[in-house]
């Protein structure tokens, strides 16, 4: 160790920032350098004569109007505005980002990357999608053409019956309007007739389905089953045309005897309906029954209270027919 | 400087982060605004901060508004603050820029002081107050306690301000020369050569007095 280098770590050594290690090495110089050790005596003086310049504790009051000035000051102080607060969080957030570059690019890389996959991934779904929705609309369009079914029957247009002849034409809409032509057998037909039956706007569809529903039950064509019946006795019941609920119940006439729903809705028809012919011909249709309880409750009542005279007269002529019990 | 010593005693990093702990909940609340947080490290700080205006400037007059523009400093800029360092150690480096500001500016002025002014512009003997026990101080060895006191004040004023600083937190405020290059913004090894030269020039001026 040089004097140089010793005159250095004296002052570090006075201070108490030297090593251990150099502490002793420091020693060991100075114990033999009579130029160190007067060197080591100054600043040791120095340190004394300088604590005559000593650190005073502030004074009470000038602390006390130091906080003062400072709290006056601080109050004056605008607040800070938004776009303030904004930017200094911005320039934090720059800041930080400046502190840890490589932990900055990591992140914008893992970022990227992450952005890269999943726009890739949503990209190939949506693809999958896209191509699984053609798939399925031509699906539809070819069991479309294959087979029409009623849920796509907008409505019924009309229908026409060939003269002579089983054969019946019934046009309906579709959202692509079609067009079906077959047997009054047929079940599509059927099925479009009954629909026509209920949901027609026009009065004279709904006549001319009734009508032929009518028809084909009178006739005893396939009417056993329930879908035309009840097609028959909901336009007997609800429809607003007295034309159609007449032929209703014209095509329910049969079934009078059999089919206890149909005489009630028959019963119904006699107390409710607004038409008196309807009325009329519900008592016609009913007399083969007139012995039944319910059916006799029903023509007594309308007997002694019908408003109508006609009505009540023929209530009275067909119970006065059938016998009292059967 | 009990305080300043017990940031630099022997603690464990973690001691040390946990000491902490309730300061930086007071500088986060700060940051987010709260007046009562920030006037709570004032209250913190504010006693070392005018101990140290007031000895490196010896006038009160300029300690207070050292004291009044480094805490308005602190309140604007601490959303700043972004604990890399100890809180103690920013309003340090606050207070140390502002006196070299005013120490350049003494020196240009050629304004020393050999006593200190108090508010009124009062002079104020600071050896009045030292304790009279110590060896140099008798009358009959040396000079007498206001002429020393008074050559050891010229002799601070010869320094650099970067020197005078540097040894004010030193040999005054007893700051390890890490933390003072980090209040500098410097290195620990410039801190030591700065304290040297500022010793060697102490020596050299005050040759006369030993």
């Amino acid at each position: 160790m040089n004097c140089e280098v010793a005159h250095e770590r004296i002052v570090a050594a006075a201070y108490g920032e030297l090593l251990d290690e150099q502490i002793h090495e420091l020693e060991r110089h100075v114990l033999g350098c009579p130029e160190c050790q007067e060197d080591r005596e100054q600043l040791l003086a120095l340190k004394v004569l300088a604590n005559a310049h000593p650190v005073l504790e502030p004074d009470a009051n000038l602390v006390a109007r130091s906080r003062l000035r400072l709290e006056e000051a601080l109050d004056a102080l605008p607040p800070k505005r938004w776009y303030e607060r904004l930017s200094q969080r911005m320039t934090n957030n720059f800041a930080s980002m400046q502190a840890a570059p490589v932990a900055a690019c990591l992140l914008l890389l893992v970022g990227a990357g992450a952005g890269s996959l999943g726009g890739y991934e949503i990209a190939q779904r949506h693809a999958a999608r896209a191509a699984q929705n053609v798939q399925t609309a031509q699906a539809a369009v070819t069991r479309e053409q294959a087979q029409t079914g009623p849920a796509e029957i907008a409505n019924i247009s009309s229908i026409v019956r060939q003269p002579n002849s089983q054969m019946v034409e019934v046009r309906y809409n579709q959202v692509v309007p079609q067009r079906i032509e077959g047997s009054l057998n047929d079940p599509a037909i059927r099925q479009l007739l009954m629909l026509a039956s209920e949901n027609s706007a026009s009065a004279g569809v709904r006549d001319d389905s009734v009508g032929l529903l009518a028809a084909e039950c009178r006739d005893g064509h396939g009417c056993q089953g329930a879908g035309i019946r009840d097609a028959l006795m909901v336009a007997l019941r609800y429809d607003k045309n007295e034309g159609v609920r007449e032929k209703a119940l014209k095509g329910l006439e049969p079934y009078v005897g059999e089919d206890v729903q149909v005489r009630d809705a028959v019963l119904e028809a006699l107390l409710n309906d607004s038409d008196a012919r309807i009325r009329t011909a519900a008592i016609n249709i009913l007399e083969p029954v007139g012995a039944d309880t319910s059916v006799r409750q029903v023509l007594h009542s309308v007997a002694n209270t019908d408003q109508n005279p006609h009505i009540r007269n023929v209530s009275r002529q067909v119970l006065s027919r059938v016998p009292e019990i059967q | 400087m009990a305080a300043t010593k017990a940031m630099n005693g022997p603690k464990s990093a973690e001691e040390r982060m946990q000491a902490r702990a309730p300061e930086m909940e007071l500088i986060r609340e700060a940051q987010a605004g709260s007046r009562t947080a920030f006037d709570a490290l004032v209250r913190q700080y504010e006693q070392q901060v005018l101990r140290l205006a007031l000895h490196l400037t010896g006038s009160e007059h300029d300690a207070e508004d050292i004291y009044q523009e480094a805490f308005l400093k602190a309140f604007r800029y601490i959303g700043n603050f972004r604990f890399e360092c100890s809180f103690y150690t920013w309003i340090y480096r606050i207070v140390t820029n502002l006196c070299l500001d005013q120490l350049r500016r003494r020196k240009t002025r050629r304004e020393d002081r050999a006593v200190v002014l108090d508010r009124s512009g009062d002079e104020i003997d600071l050896l009045a107050s030292v304790p009279d026990g110590r060896s140099f101080s008798n009358p009959a060895k040396e000079l007498d306690r206001k002429v020393l006191g008074e050559r050891i004040q010229e002799a601070l004023t010869k320094l650099t301000p970067r020197e005078r600083m540097v040894f004010e937190l030193k040999h005054y405020q007893g700051l390890r020369l890490r933390t003072i290059g980090e209040m500098l913004n410097t290195t620990e090894e410039t801190a030591k050569n700065t304290l040297f030269r500022a010793t060697k020039k102490l020596r050299t001026q005050l040759a006369g007095l030993r």
